[in-house]
């Protein structure tokens, strides 16, 4: 039923959420306080790999206001966290809330102190000594895999954590029967980054535990505490106040979720953990440190007939639940992108270093993806003699190619993959010609821009978090006898406007305003099992869950108030805040008359029904494959967004600085519900794929001992370094799901690399460098190109 | 000259918070923000990096924008401190705080009592163009919105646009 009143979708409207954080009334969890808790402090492992031979602690406990100190030795009772891959496929990592044997990386928790605060908590922790014997350490895919290389793990046969190789004769006869384009793209080691670092505050009173965390899957934490703890899912209670960001990095289950609890358990006082910055950087989840070799059969006119190849994953410990190979075969699947390549045979190998574990990153292996994929276009242009303009337009699907399933099983019912692409130039070549005319003369300075084409799945089915193919989530909407309306989520905001995209869609589809609607997520004992925040997914799986739910009570209610009006529910309909029998202005009642009768004044309800106005309601996105098919593709996500991204760059030829001088992008992820959230969205992604591409790093020395532990040497792009973002929008609906919005969460940081790399080689265009094959694109490494090209002493400077 | 203070363990300060005069007894290693969010319960100021890097525990000294996750509390005796929460109007959220709204200028929230600080400490004509807004903002980090909401907020808010 349509609801007879202007539509809430696609309207610009200010978050519902903004006026408390704008008011410093958030909270987050370092913001909670208990009667009676007491901090926690960690003790981390100082060596890469070693031993752990003897951790001393009475020195800590003498320590003022230490409470107590516990290590492997005191969780005897603790299991190990869920290895949920089958062995054949992914070697177990057996992990630990505390590292007692062996440690894999600088970082490893070892033990904790409590004390009566957070600075005695600390003076506790330096007095620690944990003795740890080192071992020869492996830092990188190359060390990982050499025949003589130190093992992380003894039993297994090498540091493989995974491999996948797949074989196809159609692929190998394509080889054969054309040239071959090929190279070695790669990331380096960054990730999320939110400026909130994790925390825990646990509770256990009357035989429950209450945990407080910074999670973006409350319910999956609920879920493995009760692997680990051995306690059942009703004696948890996993509660999720505001989040700082999360952005993949807090879709993880870390040892200390299961460490704090525990530590409340045993002694039986609420216990609050902060992880501070330095933590953050050696201890939560690295991403994208990934290369792939590529290569591309390509006919004359540049057109790509297959893809065979290696995704390279340097996974860090490995110790990551859900385990951190995931991205790199989104990486592999994701490669063809909104190109019609026929065929795929894209492997992964995913190895063990003695590095932080990695993990979930926004955009989890499809930036990998595009880099490589553009990278190789460019170079397959440059070796034809094409154009790169034109090289993208004899590969990209048209619509008249559409629907569209590609070489890996990827489904695209819609799209505006070309359209969007040819937006984009105009937009990107009048950009950069205005800003080749600002910098016409300056001889340090070359200006270039280029295009670069994504597609991003998002709402996808997912094995690491439950150890299934899974991709459902749900909503329960009850009415209160006053017509107010409760919607309870188990997805997770984190910073992305759910609360108001998902009141704004409960408004729309029972016709109530917006100030009648309150969403609640963040507490398992209230909101119905979910998979939690991540993939793009939440507005997907929530709204689907959410549109089954209100169907029903829109249903009841339309008995309800037909009952109460003597008329036919035939001739209702839905009005602004109530029913009215159509033509007859007068003859209309209200929700709040509805939803009294349903709850109160039960006796005025029709025969035939039950008292109440709830439902919960479970969501499974339609068109996702569960389960491979023999040729190993699959369906994987339910809706993939299309774009188109330039960068317009300026780069001195005397430092190698390159400066974004513009960003554009064409964007498509279907119906717009709040365009100014989904414009956040895709900004807050490009800032994040920008400082990826030039800035970002986790640095490690040869001893595996971290570089970059505080925001002195990791450097996050600010707003000097970020453009302005200029925005369009295609809106080519999904045919699947609710709304046809198909998911933006993701989408903006896909681009950058390439855009910008491409656009660094442009603006060079005049030196004939060697091509950008990696980031990030550093003042010393553009440098490094221009003098190698031997052109250098005669520009400028 | 001033008499050379003994070293001690906790000392009494006296300052003026968000315009009401506190007094409290505070370690002499307790940071300022630490003061600020245990002791005060003034928990808008935020803990971003604790090295004076990410500008989310920005609140103003005197009128100045100062990291008040590098400052003790000890060092605060006798001056006057604006927090988040001392920036409202009576009748709601101020003119800067709205353009954030309007211009999606937040998301996580994070990080936003500390620009919407060191935006309340600056004066608006020193800052005439974008180029200098965003070095202006630069001190500040935001991983959610790449600053485009931002800086249109802080021109909503100085009516430039």
């Amino acid at each position: 039923m349509t609801v007879l009143r202007p539509s809430l979708i696609g309207a610009i409207v200010p978050r519902l959420e903004d006026d408390r954080l704008l008011a410093g009334q958030a909270a987050y969890v370092a913001d909670i306080k208990m009667p009676g808790m007491v901090e926690a402090a960690i003790v981390r492992s100082p060596v890469a790999h070693g031993i752990v031979e003897e951790i001393e602690v009475d020195e800590a406990l003498a320590v003022e206001g230490v409470i107590g100190v516990f290590t492997a030795d005191d969780l005897t009772e603790v299991s190990p966290f869920p290895d949920f891959h089958p062995e054949e496929f992914v070697n177990p990592v057996k992990l630990l809330p505390l590292g007692g044997g062996r440690v894999r990386f600088v970082g490893t928790p070892l033990a904790v102190v409590v004390a009566g605060n957070r600075y005695q908590a600390e003076d506790g922790r330096d007095a620690v000594m944990p003795d740890v014997d080192p071992l020869p350490v492996v830092t990188s895919v190359e060390e990982a895999l050499a025949p003589d290389a130190a093992l992380l793990y003894p039993e297994w046969a090498d540091n493989r954590l995974t491999v996948y190789a797949p074989q196809s004769d159609a692929v190998d006869e394509a080889f054969a029967a054309h040239q071959v384009v090929s190279g070695r793209y790669g990331f380096q080691r960054h990730g999320g980054v939110p400026m909130e670092t994790r925390g825990v505050l646990a509770e256990f009173r009357d035989g429950r535990l209450t945990v407080w965390s910074s999670t973006q899957f409350p319910h999956i934490a609920r879920t493995l505490l009760s692997y680990t703890l051995g306690l059942s899912e009703d004696a948890i209670r996993v509660m999720v106040p505001d989040i700082g960001g999360g952005f993949g990095v807090k879709a993880q289950f870390y040892p200390e979720e299961v460490l704090i609890p525990w530590v409340a358990m045993r002694l039986g006082r609420p216990v609050r953990w902060i992880e501070d910055r330095r933590e953050h950087m050696v201890s939560s989840v690295h991403a994208r440190e990934t290369y792939v070799d590529l290569e591309a059969a390509v006919d004359s006119r540049g057109r790509f007939l297959a893809l065979r190849g290696m995704v390279y994953q340097d996974a860090g410990s490995g110790e990551a639940i859900p385990a951190g190979f995931a991205p790199a075969h989104v990486t592999a699947g994701g490669l063809t992108g909104p190109y019609k390549i026929p065929l795929a045979a894209v492997g992964v190998t995913s190895v063990v270093t003695n590095k932080t574990p990695s993990g979930a990153y926004r955009g989890f292996g499809a930036p990998e993806a595009a880099f490589a994929m553009e990278r190789l276009m460019d170079k397959a242009a440059n070796k034809l003699g094409l154009d790169r303009l034109e090289v993208r337009r004899r590969n990209l699907l048209e619509r008249s190619d559409l629907p569209y399933t590609n070489a890996v099983g990827s489904e695209y019912d819609s799209g505006s993959h070309r359209l969007a692409f040819e937006r984009l130039v105009e937009m990107a070549e009048a950009s950069v010609a205005r800003w080749r005319k600002e910098y016409e003369g300056v001889p340090t300075v070359r200006v270039g821009t280029a295009a670069t084409n994504y597609v991003e799945g998002g709402t996808p089915t997912y094995f690491g978090t439950t150890g299934h193919w899974a991709s459902q989530d749900a909503a329960s909407v009850r009415m209160n006898p006053d017509g107010s309306v409760v919607v309870l989520v188990g997805v997770q905001a984190m910073g992305q406007g759910l609360v108001s995209m998902l009141t704004t869609l409960t408004a729309e589809s029972l016709g109530v305003p917006a100030t009648d609607v309150r969403v609640v997520m963040g507490d398992t004992d209230r909101t119905p099992y979910s998979l939690g925040a991540w993939g793009s997914r939440s507005t997907n799986v929530a709204s689907g869950a959410l549109e089954k739910a209100v169907e029903e009570i829109l249903g009841k209610g339309l008995l309800i108030a037909a009952h109460l009006l003597e008329a036919s529910p035939d001739d209702l309909e839905i009005q602004d805040g109530g029913f009215g029998v159509k033509g007859s202005p007068d003859s209309r009642v209200s929700w709040k008359e509805v939803a009294t009768t349903a709850n109160i004044l039960v006796m005025n309800l029709p025969d035939e029904v039950d008292p109440g106005l709830e439902a919960t309601a479970f969501y499974d996105p339609p068109g996702l494959d569960h389960v491979p098919d023999a040729d190993g593709k699959m369906n994987a996500c339910a809706a993939y967004t299309n774009a188109s991204q330039a960068a317009v760059v300026k780069v001195d030829i005397t430092t190698g600085h390159v400066e974004l001088l513009d960003y554009l992008i064409v964007h498509d992820c279907g119906t717009l519900i709040n365009p100014l959230i989904v414009e956040g969205q895709i900004a807050g992604g490009i800032a994040q794929g920008i400082g990826g591409a030039i800035l970002e790093e986790f640095h490690y020395d040869e001893y595996g001992n971290p570089q970059s532990t505080s925001f002195l040497d990791y450097h996050l792009p600010s707003a000097a370094e970020v453009p302005p973002i200029h925005i369009e929008h295609i809106e080519t609906p999904s045919l699947l799901l609710p709304w046809g919005a198909k998911g933006v969460g993701e989408a903006g940081i896909v681009g950058p690399a390439p855009a910008i790399a491409a656009a660094v080689e442009d603006a060079l265009a005049e030196f004939d460098i060697e091509e950008i094959t990696r980031t990030p694109i550093s003042p010393p490494l553009v440098l490094r190109l221009i003098q190698r090209a031997g052109r250098a002493d005669s520009v400028g400077a | 000259m001033r008499p050379v203070r003994q070293p001690t363990s906790s000392l009494r300060v006296s300052v003026t918070i968000n315009g009401k005069l506190t007094e409290a007894t505070v370690d002499s290693r307790l940071l300022l923000a630490d003061f600020l969010r245990d002791q005060l319960d003034l928990t808008g100021t935020h803990l971003g990096c604790e090295h004076g890097v990410c500008g989310a525990c920005t609140v103003l000294v005197n009128g100045d924008p100062v990291r008040s996750c590098i400052m003790l509390a000890a060092q605060v005796d006798g001056m006057d401190i604006l927090t988040v929460e001392g920036i409202s109007d009576d009748a709601g959220l101020n003119r800067l705080q709205e353009a954030f709204k309007n211009r999606h200028g937040l998301q996580c929230g994070f990080c936003t009592p500390g620009f919407l600080m060191t935006l309340s400490g600056v004066e608006p004509s020193d800052y005439p163009d974008e180029e200098s807004i965003r070095e202006l903002l630069s001190g500040n980090i935001c991983r959610c919105t790449g600053y485009v909401g931002i800086v249109d907020a802080v021109k909503e808010a100085w009516g430039r646009i």
